[in-house]
């Protein structure tokens, strides 16, 4: 996936790029701003699956790019920018714009709606699979149930994203604020106690298929499948 | 005006037509006129003066009456010198030049004011837009610098924190300079307050997890309203809950649908509001013992939330019970008009 980053801060440019090349798109982002058709031009030659644009830029303005690029390609187009009016918002989306994204962004909310223009513009976020398999214990994303040697057990959704996170990441430990983190960013708000009891009702649904020590603890570190 | 506050503001010439009264009827006596005709003469004289009186009395009160009338009605009293009623009389006239001079410089002082006022309020807004940016830098540097520089990851994280602080308080000075004014900047339209719940907890997603902080979302209805104010309120509440947490946090954001409203609920279990501080909570500046405790109380963030709450007709109200947690309220009204238009016909 490739995305276009039209943005004058070089600070936010350089660290957007590194955000997003994380995340594992493609990322263009040119650092001069010439003029609105020589920008438009440059797009359309990148052909990106998405372009990200700042509203207020030297001496011109996001939204007649946008006007000009909506006039050749449907490509989907997310604002950013520090104005918050709702008027700027409204023209925001009112001139061809996919969404609206007003600073200062989180990364993980970003992230979120970038994958979601996407999805919607038919092409996929990033290239994750719904199945993980380790030692032969697999987790079904998609039906949300972990196997291991034909016996199944269903899990719930806080259970599931701690495991999705912690296969994800498989042979490396996992700290516990990041498994926080990562709840929370699904819209699981919990501590860290809950947290615990969540990782002790997995393990004892994993020992009920027959799995044991497949999530191994290690103090100060965290866990690891 | 009284009959008896007109006739002392009248008394010199009382006294003159009295004096005068007496002279004429030393001066009859000494040149032989008949008494009868005498007491007809000052009966006469004292009648005339009477009926004169009773009119200019009637007269001044009408005038006056009018013009008090007019300054109950309209709202901008200042103006009186354009509106005062019309009089023949010489005073009246000269009186109402002045005022009407004297409203001019007020008008134009005003007006000044106002677009000294227009300026500053649009240089405030251009200047948080524009210290958004090195804000924005700054929270994705360390977002970014987190995850890849494991070794400084606190470090990163302390100024991530710090950065959320002075976007929070810039973001004070946006809403602030907002509800000054009294036409413009929000648009009403259908919310969902669960998408606003999350927004804001996603905001705050490292204060809270590092306050160690649980949180139960729970809305299911939405309402029409601005979204992104009523983001900002939530924000100062979740805040607020943080800064005056217990042991073991926990946030709670439900909705309950009502005949004519939707309530949101937000409960924290923190240290709670002492009952004679609870009825001035939302007044500007107040602090209450819980600031003064804490010592970095501003006594802004909940007066802001009662302007904006007033301004887009939303009820706010607050419940605590000291030591246990606290309870607010936000009433939105449901329109019957936008829910009969979205009755299947």
């Amino acid at each position: 996936m490739h995305i276009f980053i039209i943005e004058d801060e070089e600070l936010i440019r350089g660290e957007l790029k590194i955000l997003l090349e994380n995340a594992l798109y493609r990322v263009t982002a040119p650092d001069t701003f010439t003029s609105v058709t020589h920008i438009t031009r440059q797009i359309l030659d990148e052909a990106p699956d998405l372009v990200l644009l700042d509203i207020n830029l030297p001496g011109l303005s996001g939204f007649d790019i946008c006007t000009q690029l909506r006039r050749h390609r449907d490509v989907p187009i997310i604002f950013l920018t520090g104005r918050a009016g709702p008027m700027d918002e409204l023209s925001g989306l009112l001139g061809g714009g996919d969404d609206y994204i007003t600073k200062p962004y989180q990364a993980p909310v970003l992230l979120a709606r970038i994958a979601t223009v996407l999805k919607r513009a038919g092409g996929r976020a990033s290239g994750e699979g719904t199945l993980y398999t380790k030692d032969g214990v697999s987790l079904d994303i998609a039906g949300c149930r972990l196997s291991f040697g034909g016996r199944n057990v269903d899990l719930t959704r806080n259970e599931m994203k701690i495991l999705h996170l912690l296969f994800r990441r498989t042979g490396t430990f996992v700290p516990r604020m990041d498994l926080i983190e990562h709840l929370w960013e699904n819209h699981i708000f919990i501590d860290d106690n809950t947290l615990s009891v969540h990782i002790a009702k997995l393990r004892e649904k994993l020992r009920s298929i027959g799995v044991e020590n497949f999530i191994e603890t290690r103090r100060g570190m965290g866990y690891r499948v | 005006m009284k009959l008896t506050d007109f006739l002392r503001d009248r008394g010199m010439l009382l006294l003159l037509h009295l004096v005068c009264l007496f002279l004429a009827a030393g001066f009859f006596r000494l040149t032989g006129y008949s008494s009868a005709n005498t007491v007809l003469f000052l009966t006469v004289w004292i009648l005339l003066l009477s009926v004169w009186l009773a009119h200019t009395f009637l007269q001044r009160r009408r005038f006056f009456r009018g013009a008090l009338e007019i300054l109950d009605k309209v709202d901008q009293r200042y103006l009186l010198g354009e509106l005062l009623p019309d009089s023949c009389g010489l005073e009246d006239r000269l009186y109402r030049e002045m005022i009407l001079r004297s409203n001019k410089s007020c008008v134009e002082r005003i007006r000044r004011i106002e677009e000294e006022q227009r300026d500053y309020r649009e240089y405030m807004e251009s200047w948080v837009h524009e210290i958004k940016a090195p804000i924005t830098g700054i929270a994705l540097l360390c977002d970014n610098r987190r995850e890849n520089v494991p070794a400084s990851g606190t470090d990163y994280l302390t100024i991530s924190l710090e950065n959320q602080k002075i976007e929070n308080c810039v973001d004070m000075v946006l809403y602030y300079a907002r509800s000054e004014e009294v036409y413009k900047d929000y648009l009403i339209r259908e919310v969902c307050l669960e998408d606003v719940a999350f927004e804001v907890l996603d905001k705050n997603r490292l204060l809270l997890i590092h306050s160690r902080v649980r949180a139960d979302v729970s809305c299911r209805d939405n309402v029409y309203t601005d979204g992104k104010w009523i983001a900002f309120i939530l924000n100062q509440m979740v805040l607020n809950s943080v800064k005056y947490r217990g042991e073991h946090p926990m946030l709670r954001v439900c909705t309950r649908r009502e005949n004519d409203s939707v309530l949101l609920i937000f409960e924290d279990n923190g240290t709670g509001i002492r009952p004679e501080d609870l009825p001035r909570i939302f007044d500007k500046g107040f602090t209450g013992s819980n600031g003064r405790d804490n010592g970095r109380s501003t006594g802004m963030g909940l007066y802001l939330c009662r302007r904006l709450c007033d301004r887009l007709g939303v009820g706010l109200s607050a419940e605590s019970e000291y030591g246990a947690g606290t309870k607010l309220y936000l009433r939105f009204p449901v329109s019957s008009h936008i829910r009969d238009a979205r009755l299947p016909l």
